[in-house]
């Protein structure tokens, strides 16, 4: 994967005075994994977080260049809600490992969406985290932590899935290869 | 530090600039207005026909034939304007740590010293570069740097001879000479081409190569050569100093003993492998080139060089030949094969030989040249040149009334791209001030440039 990179950055340091410019489909490589789906359970009166991490490779030598941007520019998810009423938020944590994920900063937060009963609800997960993240996107790898935090006013338990359907991530460098 | 270094390998780089620019490379405005042919006899025509040593320096002012030419260098005022010497440690152009660095500019200049004005710069792709990448999807959009993936073999190349020292006697002449020789060739498979080139993504369970063969020789020859008029043409009895003073059949012929001092070969395919999806697993990295490196030198071998040239009148036509049956053989060779090791990701090179013997060749030059002046002060002339690699053809000529002229040419170049010239001078006594107008395609990139060239002439 390495060597296969350094043939990429071989195609960017040609670019000269442009941007190197990466759109990572993330969820492509969620899909039909499980982890682009977060199961939730909230018992009443309990707020409840649950997550999943995602590693995220991306072509190394990238160390000295300066980050423009980092923004997810495309991104929803499905409350698939199965019982309950309550809601459910979304949190983005990177870090460079995944451990790390559960202490970093949070670096996107989707508001909280209501849910109840049997429904489906679609979210939609885009913004800007630039400044937060932007050293972590200078590595080879990044770790993507999506939190679910849910809470719960009711009686009864909420319960239900998160499920991805869509996530790209789009990283803008200034490249300073040599 | 680091900038010092790129300056160093730009001039570096500018000491072994390819083939291509040299062959259009000319500090003589008269020959850049003609689309780079010369009508005189000068160096080219004596580096790669040894029959022209036989052949007088035309004097006294036959038409278009100066004693030498000195270039005025108006590029020069324009580059040191926009890169003062003093602030290259800070200039965009030259250091690397500034995010304005831009090695295809750099490579460009190499490629174009900028020793006359640009009328039009060949533009640096400054664009973004866009990748799209999915677990089952890797688009490269390479924007205006498109225009770097050649459509065809790309390849850089030179054969040069460095110094010629020596004396002679008559019309045998004993001297050494150096040799510098560099073939790098490159060939995309068409579908690595259409990825980088259309934008076209990676399409699962592909393999995308690109074929390299790459060999650098250098060394120097001793050499015997002879050059010698054969016959006296009908105008040439009793001439002096006119236009037919030269006129006959010349030929002539260089022994070279070369001996090596070093070289290095590699052949062999780069590129990638993808399964399904693209992504599903890390893309596999194909390397497996054979490496032959000398271990000593005095590669040794024989060749020769031929040429004859025929003068009558107006007319003049010569061809010339150059190392023929130049091979080499090197005693003590060293082979090695570079391959990708999948398992470490990382690079392996075994040797599979060593202390054997090889063989390296020199390619063939050649240069046909004819030129023929017209009594109503047109003179029209042509060349066809061969250094190993593509063919180049120039075509040009010269209208004189008085001190006046006007000159026009046509070439294709190495790239086979039709290249154009056109220049007027005025001459004043001995002195004359010539300029032309010549586009070229000296650069990275298909976009054509063009230059205006000027020079004084001393007749």
């Amino acid at each position: 994967m390495k060597a296969f990179a350094v043939a990429l950055l071989v195609v960017v340091t040609a670019c000269g005075q442009g941007h190197a410019i990466f759109n990572v489909d993330v969820y492509s490589f969620m899909q039909g994994t499980g982890k682009d789906t977060i199961p939730y359970f909230i018992p009443p009166a309990t707020p409840t977080t649950v997550s999943t991490v995602q590693k995220i490779t991306l072509p190394p030598g990238f160390g000295s260049s300066i980050v423009d941007s980092v923004k997810i520019t495309t991104g929803s998810a499905n409350l698939e809600n199965t019982g309950g009423s309550g809601t459910i938020g979304f949190q983005l944590f990177f870090a460079s490992d995944s451990a790390g994920t559960y202490t970093a900063p949070m670096a996107l937060n989707i508001p909280a969406t209501s849910v109840t009963g049997t429904q489906t609800v679609p979210v939609v997960i885009t913004g800007d985290i630039s400044g937060v993240v932007d050293s972590l996107f200078r590595q080879e790898t990044v770790y993507m932590r999506i939190a679910a935090t849910g809470t719960n006013s009711g009686a009864t338990p909420v319960t239900g899935e998160g499920v991805m359907t869509a996530l790209i991530i789009r990283v803008v460098l200034q490249d300073k290869v040599f | 530090m680091r900038t010092g270094v790129v300056i160093l390998v730009v001039a570096a780089l500018a000491l072994v600039v390819p083939r291509p620019v040299h062959a259009q490379l000319s500090f003589d405005a008269r020959r850049i207005g003609m689309a780079g042919v010369s009508l005189g006899r000068d160096g080219s025509a004596r580096r790669y026909n040894p029959a022209y040593r036989a052949v007088k320096n035309r004097s006294g002012g036959g038409p278009g034939q100066a004693k030498a030419t000195i270039p005025l260098p108006l590029g020069l005022v324009t580059f040191f304007q926009d890169h003062p010497p003093g602030g290259w440690s800070s200039d965009p152009m030259f250091n690397p740590d500034s995010a304005a660095f831009n090695p295809v500019e750099l490579m460009n200049l190499v490629l174009n010293p900028p020793v006359f004005y640009q009328l039009k710069q060949a533009p640096t792709p400054t664009n973004d570069i866009e990748f799209t990448i999915g677990k089952n999807q890797l688009i490269m959009n390479l924007g205006q740097t498109r225009v770097l993936i050649p459509e065809q073999r790309f390849g850089l190349g030179m054969n040069g001879r460095l110094l010629d020292l020596g004396f002679g006697v008559g019309g045998v002449h004993f001297g050494v000479m150096g040799f510098v020789n560099y073939e790098i060739e490159f060939a995309l498979d068409t579908a690595l081409r259409r990825v980088l080139r259309d934008t076209v993504g990676v399409q699962p369970d592909s393999t995308y190569r690109i074929l390299t063969d790459a060999v650098v020789q250098t060394g120097f020859m001793p050499t015997l050569s002879f050059a010698q008029r054969l016959t006296h043409g009908k105008g040439a009895v009793g001439a002096d100093s006119t236009e037919s003073a030269d006129d006959g059949i010349y030929i002539g012929g260089a022994l070279h003993y070369y001996l090596g001092g070093t070289y290095a070969r590699g052949v062999g395919p780069m590129g990638f492998t993808v399964g399904n999806p693209v992504f599903g697993a890390a893309p596999g990295v194909l390397l497996d080139a054979r490496m032959q490196t000398s271990n000593k030198p005095f590669g040794k071998g024989v060749g020769g060089d031929v040429g004859v040239a025929w003068i009558s009148g107006p007319f003049e036509v010569g061809i010339g030949v150059n190392d023929l049956g130049a091979e080499l053989t090197w005693s003590d060779t060293k082979i090695q094969r570079i391959q990708y090791d999948a398992a470490g990701d990382s690079i392996s090179v075994t040797t599979t030989a060593n202390h054997v013997e090889t063989k390296t060749k020199l390619p063939i030059s050649y240069l046909a040249n004819a030129a023929i002046r017209m009594g109503t002060g047109t003179t029209v002339g042509g060349d066809v040149f061969n250094a190993g690699r593509h063919t180049v053809i120039h075509v040009g000529a010269e209208q004189r009334w008085g001190p006046f002229a006007l000159r026009g040419g046509v070439a294709r170049d190495q790239r086979k791209k039709m290249q154009f010239g056109f220049g007027a001078g005025i001459r004043m006594g001995s002195f004359g001030l010539d300029a032309g107008v010549f586009t070229h395609s000296n650069s990275l990139g298909d976009t054509r440039a063009m230059t205006l060239a000027t020079s004084i002439s001393v007749y």
